[in-house]
């Protein structure tokens, strides 16, 4: 883990042409480079090269890709991971034979399909029949029963079939049964006076007759049924022979796709090839080490240090470990931090868990969510190919840390379900709430609002110490000193937080007096005012634009203003942002109050069904709204004082890239 | 109530659902596809993911049409759910035309059964048999063995005046034809009449839809039946929808009194829609002498419902650009997702046959 971005080196490499392919896939192998077109470089040295066009196009492999997919997902067959790829089967696509394989396999899924269809045609004309008896809706049927003098049963059966009817036999007696629908009457009538129908006038027969054909209409049914979920398996069945095929011509392709991928950013010359791209510096050795060896060590490697690069150019790789992905989905889902400044992940990691915990904190309820993160975790790990649903992977393994949290912070205030049953590690929330609390800390619920306001000014202070932090690795000195979320906005915001404590200290009557205090306020604001002009200059002094003097005095003293009133305004919002933890936490105790009161007065079975209900509705919605709140909580009042923003993502072309669904 | 509450919260519920729709490639994606396996895949990670469910147990695609319909019922349950008052009873009118087309549906198999003496089988099972609008007897009606017990099944519900009118007699020798054409007739009239209570804003805005709507529909029937089928004009003048400008102009006056076999309806289309004229003119000068008359009919009658289908479009899209607290975004969200389902069927149903892409493209475009 580190607690900045990965450092990065910009490779520049050139190769004999002959040992290009060798080289992709080695770097394919590796992974790890960020590719960067060459003329992004040096557009001038551009004109000198050229680029060669693919032989085969990546659209064309990306669709016969999609096609390769589409029939294993026909046949319920997960899709291949990354880890089934290995660069070294790597072919020339044949993609007319792929076509081939494919289309062949396509008719023969058709034809099943085709065969599937009349199965379940067949299916719901029975089933229709079987409605009506089940509804007693004898009038649309035409039931006969009887036996034919001419032609032959098969016969017979087969033209009654045509009108989706059946006809049974009755062992032993020689009799048969018809059944059709009504509204076929006038076509039935004809053909059973071909087949030389006669009705039968035994009154006892007549009356096993529905029965009789009820039971067969139900084994047609399942028939039916069986035969269309076996042509369902049947489909399976032939992909599945297939599957070793399909994977392989999913590999190649997906293979190819990649390297071609890397070639688009390849430039030649008549007998070299250049390509360039980022790489983690603890990865150059190793890059090196593969090009070298693929291209016999004909080749000519430069590396650039990020520094001499604009910052903004350079990806920006993050190692953490896998355990803090939420957190860093959280950070992502934001922006990307800018290259060399700190990785905020486990500050969030850290207030986001604190700030749940004081809204959320019950020993129970936390528990509850552990279970339930620890139960769809395992389900996702049961079925690994399983598509992230609601509970995502991500929210899943979320949950393991907020019902860790809620669990701290319950054994902190002593709530277990809304219950006191243990004593409270740190002082009783609830009794606090209540207005119960005796010889406690905190004895209201201004304590908590306080506190909550305290924590907030710890929170603010960290992002104004990440701040000056990464200034300092930008060298952006102006900053440091001058900037709101400088050292003098975080001076200014100290004698605010100084002033504002000294007002609540005597009583909300008067604010501190100190001799100090107007001086340093004084010399910070007009330190302040000189920043734009001290900007201006420093850029025109490295080569920057030159402005009229009106609009760098207009400009200047615009932002003095409106720095000014972000401070004042700014950072008396943020500070008091942080009450909400203070307000969602006491809804949560009043919320757990109220169920318990209600539960009581209740009593017996309906209670403890009251206080079930009224557990699952806080944890819902309690939950829900709490992670929320940390999470918007951590995005303006943490971030807006040091995050940026303004990095590029590190994407390397390796084995494990995402690929197009 | 004001818009704005009425509205507010469907508003953006709707949005989200246009803006994901927006987004969605699925339609690009079945048209690429190689055969109905392969588009049936695309469908699988979408809101449509039921239909391929369907496929997979049964391979039958009218039972996938099946999904499409009950998804579309549902879609206008779950908008009026959200509405109240005259809005939410407007929205439950619409889905009269769902009713009247599966009735329309029904009738046709039963007088293809009763009538033709062709067995219906499992067909009826693919029709829509719960409640949409009214109370129908739909078993009822499919198993009807005379005109007389399909008129009974549809006894509480309106259509029945429609259709006591008709005889099993009339229906033999006259065909379903005007049946239907009534059928939506009355369907047009329940809107026109529903329109009346509606908020004057959404009055305006719905009207705008519909007198577009039947604008176009006339301009076909015109073309269609006082043109290539030459309908003489007391046949003719019953089938036209009595709104809209079209009905109303002069030049409607004047094609239906012309014989049958002088009628120019580019007369009429010239004057309400000028662009229509020469698209209709370029299909039959491209196509002239490489198909037969009748196909050409056939294909200037398609180039015309694409152009009038793409007016209705602009209607609509420009509805969403206007006040988004009327009616006017739940009936454009309809038509949109009508559009998308109907598109998603017709390329299943490509596929199914056999057809390429550039094809499909063709007929779509």
């Amino acid at each position: 883990m580190n607690l900045f971005t990965r450092p990065m080196k910009l490779l520049t490499a050139v190769v004999l042409e002959q040992t290009t392919e060798a080289v992709i896939k080695a770097l394919l192998q590796l992974g790890v480079m960020d590719f960067v077109h060459i003329n992004r470089l040096d557009p001038q040295q551009m004109e000198k090269l050229s680029t060669k066009p693919s032989s085969v196009s990546r659209m064309a492999l990306e669709d016969t890709r999609h096609r390769v997919e589409a029939l294993l997902r026909q046949g319920h067959i997960h899709l291949p991971s990354s880890e089934f790829l290995k660069v070294d089967d790597l072919q020339k696509p044949d993609l007319e034979t792929y076509k081939n394989v494919l289309d062949a396999l396509n008719i023969q899924l058709l034809t099943l399909k085709d065969k599937q269809k009349q199965c379940n045609q067949r299916l719901i004309g029975f089933e229709e029949m079987k409605r009506y008896i089940a509804e007693d809706k004898g009038e649309y049927l035409d039931l006969r029963l009887g036996e034919f003098t001419h032609g032959t049963q098969e016969d017979l059966s087969s033209k009654i079939g045509s009108f989706g009817g059946i006809l049974d036999e009755i062992k032993d007696v020689g009799k048969f049964i018809s059944l059709t629908l009504r509204r076929d009457v006038s076509q039935v009538d004809p053909l059973l006076e071909k087949f030389g129908w006669e009705e039968s006038s035994d009154a006892g027969l007549q009356r096993q007759a529905l029965t009789i054909v009820t039971h067969r209409l139900e084994d047609e049914c399942r028939k039916a049924l069986l035969e269309r979920s076996e042509v369902e398996g049947e489909v399976d069945a032939v992909i599945a022979e297939k599957k070793s095929k399909l994977i392989e011509i999913w590999g190649n392709l997906r293979l190819n796709e990649l390297c071609d991928q890397i070639r688009s950013y390849f430039a030649y010359t008549r007998n070299t090839t250049l390509f360039s791209g980022w790489v983690p510096s603890d990865q150059a050795q190793a890059v090196s080490k593969a090009i070298f060896d693929a291209s016999d060590g004909q080749c000519v490697i430069e590396w650039t240090e990020a520094t001499e690069v604009n910052r903004e150019e350079v990806p920006v790789a993050i190692s953490m470990p896998k355990a803090l992905e939420p957190f860093q989905r959280m950070v992502n889902n934001y922006a990307t931090p800018e290259y060399g400044t700190v990785n905020p992940t486990l500050f969030v990691m850290v207030a986001y868990l604190i700030m749940f915990g004081l809204m959320f904190a019950d020993v129970g309820q936390g528990f509850i969510l552990l279970l339930v993160g620890l139960f769809v975790k395992f389900n996702y790990k049961k079925n690994p190919m399983k598509p992230d649903g609601l509970l995502s992977r991500n929210i899943a393994t979320l949950l393991l840390y907020l019902g860790g949290s809620a669990i701290t912070f319950g054994l902190l205030f002593g709530s277990y379900f809304g219950m006191n049953i243990f004593p409270a590690l740190w002082f009783n929330f609830d009794a606090v709430v209540s207005g119960h609390a005796e010889g406690d800390v905190f004895k209201n619920v201004y304590d908590i609002l306080g506190l909550t306001v305290k924590f907030g000014i710890v929170v603010i202070y960290t992002g104004l110490g990440i701040n000056w932090v990464n200034l300092t690795r930008k060298k952006a000195w102006l900053k440091l000193i001058l900037d709101k979320n400088g050292i003098t906005g975080g001076l200014l915001f100290g004698i605010g937080l100084y002033m504002a404590f000294g007002f609540v200290k005597t009583g909300y009557h008067t604010f501190p007096t100190d001799p100090w205090i107007t001086p340093v306020l004084l010399v910070c604001l007009i330190a302040m005012f000189f920043r734009g002009f001290l900007a201006y200059y420093l850029s025109v002094k490295e080569g920057g634009k030159t402005h009229d003097a009106g609009k760098v005095i207009f400009d200047s003293v615009m932002e003095w203003i409106l720095d000014t009133l972000e401070i004042f305004t700014g950072y008396l919002s943020n500070t008091l942002s942080f009450m909400r933890v203070a307000g969602l936490g006491i809804a949560h105790a009043s919320l757990m109050e109220a169920f318990k009161e209600l539960s009581n007065m209740a009593g017996g079975v309906w209670g403890i069904a009251i206080f079930v209900l009224g557990n699952v509705l806080v944890i819902v919605l309690e939950g829900l709204s709490s992670g929320i709140q940390s999470l918007r909580l951590n995005y303006y009042e943490f971030f807006s004082r040091y995050f940026t923003g303004k990095g590029v993502a590190y994407e390397p072309v390796g084995l494990k890239s995402n690929f197009s669904l | 109530m004001d818009p704005v509450s009425q509205y507010g919260f469907i508003n953006a519920k709707l949005r989200a659902k246009l803006g994901l729709m927006k987004e969605s490639h699925v339609i690009d994606e079945l048209l690429k596809t190689n055969s109905l396996v392969e588009a049936v895949a695309v469908l699988r990670d979408t809101k449509y993911s039921e239909v391929a469910s369907v496929f997979d147990s049964t391979g039958d695609l009218q039972q996938m049409e099946v999904v499409f319909l009950h998804g579309e019922i549902a879609m206008y349950h779950e908008v009026a759910r959200y509405l109240d008052g005259k809005p939410s009873d407007f929205v439950h009118l619409l889905l009269g035309k769902i009713e009247v087309d599966n009735l329309k549906n029904a009738i046709r198999l039963w007088y293809s059964s009763l009538i033709r003496h062709r067995p219906m089988r499992y067909r009826s099972e693919y029709l829509y048999k719960q409640k949409i609008v009214w109370p129908i007897d739909w078993p009822a009606l499919v198993n009807a063995t005379t005109w007389d017990n399909v008129v009974k099944a549809l006894s509480s519900s309106p259509y029945h005046d429609v259709v006591k009118k008709y005889t099993q007699e009339s229906i033999e020798e006259l065909g379903l034809f005007s049946l239907e054409s009534e059928l939506d007739l009355q369907y047009y009239a329940q809107i026109m009449e529903g329109l009346k209570s509606l908020s004057s804003d959404d009055r305006q805005v719905a009207q705008r839809i519909f007198l577009v709507d039947l604008d176009l529909k006339n301009l076909l029937i015109m073309v269609r039946f006082g043109w290539f089928y030459h309908l003489k004009a007391d046949q003719l003048y019953p089938l036209l929808l009595p709104w809209g400008k079209v009905y109303k102009s002069k030049e409607v006056q004047t094609f239906i009194a012309t014989q049958p076999e002088a009628r120019d309806p580019f007369v009429i289309i010239d004057r309400f829609y000028p662009g229509l004229g020469e698209k209709v003119h370029h299909v039959v000068e491209q196509k002239r002498g490489s198909v037969k008359s009748d196909e050409l009919t056939v294909l200037q009658n398609l180039a015309m419902e694409s152009y009038l289908h793409e007016r209705r479009k602009d209607v609509f899209h420009s509805i969403l650009g206007s006040d988004p607290f009327t009616i006017g975004l739940p009936l454009s969200y309809f038509f949109l997702v009508k559009e998308e389902n109907s598109m998603i069927k017709a390329i299943l149903n490509g596929k199914y046959y056999g057809y390429t892409e550039e094809y499909i493209r063709g007929v779509f475009a």
